[in-house]
């Protein structure tokens, strides 16, 4: 036989193996449903008591979760509690000092054991301990008591009544029996396994595995107590590069993308992915220092810092920065329209106007260089932000808006880090080295209590961790915001709030410059979702991949 | 030789500790940790105030060293504010091998945080810089015995053009050509990011095939550097006369160029693969962010941005470390390469 013919027998015989082989396998099990999540950040704890990181909040909803959810209207709606608290239903007491909360009593950990209210106690506990490192002790710190007179009743009691209890408190809930033992042996929970590998958990996915800078894996909980969830396994794989991120959903190597800058949305909307906002309350705006004592003089004044409203043209940077994909907010409260009523107006652009409020004010060029002047000082204003793009644009744009009606503006842009630092850190913000300071904010969203305004707040060497960095004091306001943080009926605290907003509006003491919703990216394969600003995954049992995939 | 190795060693420590502390104090002033703790809103006040203390944050820097290097054990610090120090430290400090825990990772050990990422950077980095290594010889050799040939020409302006590119284009422009629209064309395509398919799993080929394009991009601009390198070391060396001596005697070309000419042109080439090596730990910043390889640069590049000084001081002094073991070593190559060198 010759050798090539030989060969060919060989390998004749082989294949016909290979086909008898394959024949006879058996038939591959279907392929698990796997969604692939990108975040640009990768979480640095999933202990809910440890971090304030949003990407870290948001995968709670998959594996352990809040006491209620907020759905895609950023209503409340139960999850762990059989009903809201409200003075209707009982839960919250006449005075507004107490709110009894009703557990569900299906609820399961992923082990088997029911999830109760030592669960809630528990969490309060370790929160207040001053042997956990915790992130914050807020809202907990709000309470005078924690009662659980049942295994699912738990009782909430405050000095004071605390109105925004509802969207601060129960984000996330500890296993007592996982976590307890490791306290009473170490003292802390601060070092406890269970903060990076939480494999008990009692949402509708359960933890697998984390690999440190590359990925997490939560797959289905077969002991899920709710509607079983319809996808296998959620990837989640922490691409830090935005480019990476939108080249990675278009080549279909993710399912849904966070975060998603303006300017690429149109290549992802043509590639098919689908572009949903999700409202957090989050507006980008301006904080002015306005204080005797620090920064330029002219910031004391109204009509100079509704001078600069008129002078800057937001919407058109809007529309030229950000495509005109979203809007310029009229109030800090713009995202919560029950809080923003009637609705705020925007001061229009108008710079002649605007340079008419600044001569009646006395600004004037009176030297003849181009810039207002008053008493021997120039109108001459520190701008400060960090070193995001779209910010050092808008910079550059207003720079040259309020050039035109005689201010002159001095740009500084900062790392996060440096920029947010406290008083005790020198930050420039903190220290009052910035007349103008730009960064995007919320409230306690949904709720519409935040501390940045009070008189109390204002840095100082026996303050040094004071919030308050615009140095205002405004003793009308301070009465109002606290007055509102007691206000448990709504609509007493929606007429305080109309007051609060009208005095922010005419004083100009925060100036909006774009709504700044957070921008999802869903990939063809997925259906069936929903997002809230607030839970984004609240629904995420019921996601699925389209039927054609 | 022993002795002049232990001599270095010695020498060393010093140096280490001296590093140690400049680097301690330019990371004081990097940033506040518990600035971004906040998540997307500041940190509360009294939070600030609070884990402050509890890191011991607010001690003079100079405490704060004397604990990063020796620990707080033998010292009680106070956790509750009341101004009475009631707790025993936990740290032991570098010294005795605690590098703390990081301040981003609660709970982490430093070590298992930099001990998570190291092989991820090494597989990465070690692949490219066999790639450099090889390419450049390759190159490098090729052009000085072909010096202005049509090829040495076309390899230099390919060289000099890689080199002139900036490496986060390369990467983009590479995943965006083989990922993206080799996909969207129906050609055989490469994966964007990350180290596998989680539809496959992490197998050996996923994360060979997920290293194709950062490999490239690391490669293509070192490359050039290196062969650069090589080639006027090799055109040095090949004018020298043991070289002459050694074509008149009629010994083989081969043998002329890879035992008499290349051995002696590795010298200064040993010394610049010695310099850069221990900087490999370093991982690199740019490609693994952009291919979302979970490598050291990223990690120091995380951690960095939120003050996490636990972290970059151990990834600092990681790489200090290994500069000293590296410099050791390229001396020892040096005497083995060169028999005139002798140590004592």
């Amino acid at each position: 036989m010759k050798s090539h013919q030989k060969w060919s027998h060989i390998i004749g015989i082989f294949l016909v193996i290979a086909l008898f082989l394959a024949a006879c396998a058996p038939k591959a099990p279907a392929k698990p449903k796997v969604a692939t999540f990108i975040f640009t950040q990768e979480f640095d704890t999933l202990n809910p008591l440890y971090t304030n990181m949003w990407f870290s909040q948001i995968t709670l909803q998959l594996w352990n979760g809040w006491a209620w959810n907020f759905d895609e209207k950023n209503e409340p709606v139960p999850y762990l509690v059989t009903e809201l608290p409200s003075i209707e239903n009982g839960g919250i007491s006449a005075d507004g000092k107490t709110i009894t909360i009703k557990l569900r009593q299906d609820v399961k950990w992923s082990d088997g054991n029911p999830l109760t209210s030592d669960d809630f106690v528990f969490t309060y506990d370790m929160t207040m301990s001053p042997k956990n490192a915790v992130a914050t002790t807020y809202p907990y710190d709000m309470l005078a008591s924690l009662e659980a007179p049942d295994k699912y009743t738990v009782v909430m009691k405050f000095d004071e009544p605390f109105a925004p209890w509802q969207a601060t408190f129960w984000k996330g809930i500890l296993p007592a029996h996982i976590l307890k033992p490791v306290f009473d042996k170490d003292g802390t929970i601060d070092n406890a396994e269970w903060n990076l590998k939480p494999t008990v958990g009692f949402g509708p996915y359960v933890f697998k595995e984390w690999e440190s800078g590359s990925y997490a894996r939560f797959v289905a909980n077969p002991n899920y107590w709710g509607t079983k969830p319809k996808i296998d396994e959620i990837f989640i794989r922490f691409v830090p590069d935005d480019a990476s991120q939108v080249n990675a959903l278009q080549a279909g190597d993710g399912d849904l993308g966070t975060f998603i800058a303006y300017s690429d949305m149109p290549k992802l909307e043509q590639a098919g992915i689908k572009i949903v906002p999700a409202f957090s309350g989050y507006n980008e705006g301006m904080f002015f220092l306005i204080s005797k004592e620090r920064g330029n003089p002219a910031m004391l004044d109204a009509r100079v810092r509704q001078a600069i409203a008129m002078g800057i043209d937001r919407e058109s940077i809007v529309k030229n920065l950000l495509l005109g994909k979203t809007g310029v907010p009229a109030s800090y409260w713009d995202a919560l329209p029950f809080y923003n009523t009637p609705p705020q107006k925007n001061y229009p652009y108008d710079p002649e106007t605007a340079k008419k409020l600044l001569d009646e004010a006395g600004w004037v060029d009176s030297n003849g260089d181009g810039v207002r002047d008053k008493d021997g000082v120039e109108l001459n204003l520190k701008y400060g932000t960090t070193i995001r793009e779209v910010r050092q644009d808008t910079q550059a744009v207003v720079q040259q808006d309020l050039a035109k009606i005689g201010i002159k503006v001095e740009l500084l842009s900062y790392d996060s880090d440096v920029f947010f630092a406290s008083y005790d850190q020198q930050g420039p913000a903190a220290t009052g080295q910035l007349d103008i300071m730009e960064w995007s904010d919320t409230t306690n969203f949904p709720d519409p209590d935040y501390y940045y305004w009070y008189c109390d707040e204002i840095p100082s060497d026996e303050n040094p961790q004071g919030a308050n960095w615009q140095y205002l004091c405004d003793e009308e306001l301070d009465g109002l915001f606290k007055l509102q943080t007691t206000q448990v009926n709504p609509d007493e605290r929606q007429k305080t709030f109309q007051k609060i907003n009208q005095i922010f509006h005419d004083k100009v003491y925060w100036l909006g410059l774009w709504q700044d919703p957070d921008m999802w990216a869903f990939g063809k394969r997925l259906s069936n979702y929903k997002i809230s600003g607030v839970t984004p995954f609240f629904n995420i049992a019921e996601w699925d991949f389209n039927s054609a995939e | 030789m022993i002795r002049y190795i232990i001599h270095r060693i010695l020498q060393g420590i010093p140096l280490l500790f001296f590093i140690s502390i400049i680097l301690f104090l330019l990371m004081m002033n990097m940033g506040d940790p518990i600035a971004t703790m906040g998540g997307r809103t500041t940190t509360r006040p009294a939070d600030r105030e609070r884990l402050k203390r509890q890191f011991g944050l607010d001690k003079p820097i100079l405490v704060q060293y004397v604990y990063w290097l020796i620990g707080n054990d033998w010292t009680k610090i106070d956790l509750d504010g009341d101004g009475i120090a009631e707790t025993k430290g936990q740290r032991h400090g570098i010294l005795r091998g605690d590098f703390g825990y990081s301040l981003v990772n609660r709970g982490k050990p430093v070590l298992n945080v930099i001990g998570e990422r190291l092989p991820n950077t090494l597989i990465l980095m070690l692949a490219a810089e066999l790639v450099i290594i090889l390419g450049s010889l390759l190159v490098g050799v090729y052009s000085a015995l072909h010096q202005y040939s049509f090829t040495d020409h076309f390899i230099t302006t390919l060289s000099f053009i890689g080199y002139s590119m900036p490496i986060f284009f390369i990467a983009l422009l590479s995943m965006y050509i083989f990922a993206v629209l080799f996909k969207r064309w129906g050609l055989p395509y490469l994966p964007t990011v990350g180290m596998f398919d989680p539809q496959i799993g992490k197998t050996t080929s996923q994360v060979l095939l997920h290293m194709i394009l950062p490999v490239f991009s690391i490669s293509a601009i070192s490359l050039a550097a290196y062969s650069r390198y090589i080639r006027s070391t090799m055109l040095e060396v090949m004018n020298q006369d043991y070289i002459r001596t050694a074509k008149a005697k009629g010994l083989p070309k081969r043998q002329i160029i890879y035992i008499h000419a290349l051995k002696n042109a590795s010298l200064p080439i040993v010394t610049v693969i010695g310099l850069d090596l221990p900087l490999l730990l370093g991982g690199a910043v740019v490609t693994e962010r952009i291919f979302a390889w979970p490598g050291m640069g990223r990690l120091f590049l995380d951690h960095v941005e939120r003050a996490d000084l636990p972290v970059v001081m151990g990834i600092l002094m990681l790489i200090s470390v290994a500069v000293v073991v590296f410099q050791i070593l390229t001396d020892i190559v040096y005497a083995w390469l060169d028999p005139r060198i002798r140590y004592y």
